[in-house]
């Protein structure tokens, strides 16, 4: 069962990239609040981005032509691996840089990928994922925005819902009924790439718990869409969504959402002259999993690197990764709550607030674990 | 060749160590029968150097062997006698004949490699026992029918049975992990942290599997229980999920990298290095 997922090593030349990507980060990165490096893939820094991009580090696979590192999977592997240890805030270009990008270059047009690419690697063209809408959650074949043929493009109407960083991107890659009605399911849907400047969109950021306004309310009210904003085939709408999904939930993000919280913690461990035996072994049980963790990961990786889709061993890792993280604040606010009396640092509580408050999310975006939990049975032969 | 090595012992193993012979000999029965056919094939020397008579395998080689022993539910010390094999023509002597565990190494072995070495032998017998029940939860939850239809088809058991194929995929991971090595001895870090996790995914396989089987699952006539009750076995011989969960953090406050993925990567640099 799933015996394609091997331990597997990333090549030396890859593994080089490291070293200066940690130079860079931990130069670029001195004196950012632990609070604020755990906000990680959702911290947005425009400017962050663009400095990444002057160095080659985003669109790491994507062709030189196209003004991308011409890198392996495996090197981007590494670059997202300090990233995210870093907790650098990447969440402008993440997305273009992670599934935007390869789908435009997978199923978009030679004029498209010229248009788009070049400045999402310069980190100057941010993209958001239009998938959810008010009665379109996990049942994504269910939207009812639509797109109408007009006689230059199309008319675009309706509604999407937590959309992060709608209001700080650029274009939106949305999921739309070009055909038919809600009822007709995976049938008629196609994937429209939305200029989020044209007349007729509104984005109305949504508050979440922490304080944070990440994701929003987007409304297409008769947006004229060109001809070639239609982005692979109509119709093929549903086929071409259930490939940027294996991107999405293939990567190191979906193991180290905690992990800024989790080395602050090691270091209040690391400074205390009697740590518990219950925190130590909380210590070695998170440090273990993290490891088997990572090696499944890369795994993964290794997978997509040979060209296969490996989706159903994403979601399978997506879901043991989730649990950790999800698991990580709750098991540490119980360990450092041993001493009712002990005065904690600072940024280490600020810290443990945050992630505990957005931890809930881990197992909601990019699918819910009850869908991948699905997913998987169907890879079982259970569906 | 590793897969023909593994498709043999397998073959061996399905042919001689079937839930018959287990039984047999979990009742008392003499086990000589199938050590003897388990000895004449050779697999016993596996890692013993080739000038020594043996195959001069590394441990990253035999793994999966150990785990046909788990899928088996070989009620004999193999792993523990080839290991211990290894041990003996290491030092220069020569090994008794027979089964033997690793107290016959002892002397031989500082103490805490012995207890790494059993400790990474657990994680492929879970791995593979592991796989086992897996295997037949699957199987049961697409054959009972109730409500008139396969219990397979409820989302309560379909997601049962994810998390077990999850903690499944985390045993065989830890235990690739466990014996990556290119001697006959596993990385001390390595092994502490696949125990570590091998162990709380075996009880996880156990639970889930007889809550999948139901009532018949507990009965000393399925198969199921000759797999669980070894899994409950292995998951803390010689060690709990705690105690090597201690382990990995002694290791950690010993390191040089505080932060866990630094921790992570300069764990698996004995991976690849050994």
């Amino acid at each position: 069962m799933f015996e394609n997922l091997t331990l597997t090593a990333i090549p030396a030349e890859d593994e080089a990239l490291r070293e200066p990507v940690r130079a860079f980060l931990d130069e670029r990165l001195a004196g950012m609040a632990p609070d604020r490096r755990a906000r990680s893939w959702s911290g947005f820094d425009a400017a962050f981005s663009r400095a990444l991009g002057e160095r080659g580090w985003i669109g790491l696979t994507l062709p030189k032509q196209h003004g991308g590192g011409g890198r392996s999977l495996f090197a981007r592997f590494v670059l997202v691996e300090e990233l995210l240890r870093a907790g650098a805030p990447v969440a402008a270009h993440w997305i273009a840089d992670r599934q935007s990008a390869p789908h435009i270059l997978k199923f978009g047009t030679a004029a498209q990928a010229a248009f788009y690419l070049p400045r999402i690697c310069r980190g100057e063209a941010f993209f958001c994922i239009g998938m959810s809408e008010p009665g379109t959650g996990s049942d994504l074949a269910s939207v009812r925005t639509r797109a109408t043929r007009t006689g230059t493009g199309w008319r675009l109407d309706g509604q999407k819902i937590w959309t992060t960083n709608a209001h700080r991107s650029h274009y939106m890659i949305a999921l739309v009924r070009t055909s038919g009605d809600a009822g007709d399911r995976h049938k008629g849907l196609s994937q429209v790439i939305v200029d989020l400047s044209l007349p007729g969109v509104t984005i109305r950021p949504i508050t979440d718990l922490t304080g944070d306004a990440h994701f929003c309310e987007v409304f297409f009210d008769g947006v004229e869409l060109a001809d070639d904003a239609l982005i692979g085939n109509e119709g093929d709408g549903w086929a071409q969504v259930t490939s940027e999904l294996a991107y999405e939930r293939s990567g190191p993000e979906r193991i180290y959402s905690s992990v800024v919280l989790l080395d602050e913690w090691l270091k209040h461990l690391r400074q205390q002259p009697g740590p518990s035996q219950r925190a130590l072994a909380l210590a070695g049980r998170v440090l273990a999993a993290t490891t088997v963790l990572r090696c499944l990961s890369v795994s993964v990786n290794g997978l997509l690197a040979q060209g296969q889709s490996p989706v159903v061993e994403a979601a399978l890792v997506k879901d043991l990764g989730t649990s950790l993280e999800q698991m990580l604040p709750e098991a540490i606010a119980d360990v450092l709550g041993e001493d009712p009396d002990a005065t904690l640092p600072e940024g280490l509580l600020r810290t443990l607030s945050y992630t505990a408050q957005i931890a809930p999310t881990f197992s909601l975006r990019g699918g819910t674990r009850e869908v991948l939990r699905g997913m998987i049975a169907r890879g079982l032969g259970l569906r | 060749m590793h897969n023909e090595l593994e498709a043999a012992f397998g073959q061996l193993l399905a042919a001689r160590c079937t839930p018959e012979v287990v039984r047999r000999i979990e009742r008392g029965e003499a086990a000589d029968g199938l050590w003897r056919d388990l000895a004449d094939s050779g697999f016993a020397d596996a890692l013993v150097p080739e000038a020594q008579g043996g195959a001069g395998l590394a441990l990253r080689d035999v793994l999966p062997l150990v785990q046909a022993c788990g899928e088996y539910a070989l009620p004999l010390p193999f792993a523990e006698t080839m290991a211990a094999r290894a041990v003996f023509a290491h030092a220069g002597q020569t090994a008794p004949a027979g089964p033997m565990d690793l107290d016959a190494v002892a002397t031989l072995l500082a103490a805490e490699d012995a207890r790494t070495l059993l400790a990474a032998i657990n994680t492929a017998l879970i791995a593979g026992a592991g796989a086992r029940v897996l295997a037949l939860s699957l199987q049961h939850a697409q054959q009972r029918v109730q409500f008139g239809k396969p219990i397979g088809s409820f989302q309560a058991v379909q997601h049962q049975l994810a998390v077990m194929a999850e903690q499944a995929c985390a045993a065989r991971m830890a235990s690739q992990l466990a014996f990556a090595s290119s001697t006959h001895l596993p990385d001390r870090s390595l092994a502490a942290m696949a125990m570590n996790v091998a162990g709380d995914a075996a009880a996880i396989l156990v639970s889930g599997s007889h809550a999948v089987h139901g009532a018949i699952g507990v009965t000393a006539e399925f198969d199921l229980q000759l797999y669980t009750r070894r899994l409950l076995v292995w998951r803390t011989r010689g060690g709990s999920p705690s105690y090597w969960a201690r382990k990995v953090a002694a290791q950690w406050q010993a390191s040089g990298s505080p932060r866990a993925v630094d921790f992570a990567l300069s764990t698996l640099a004995g991976a690849t290095s050994r």
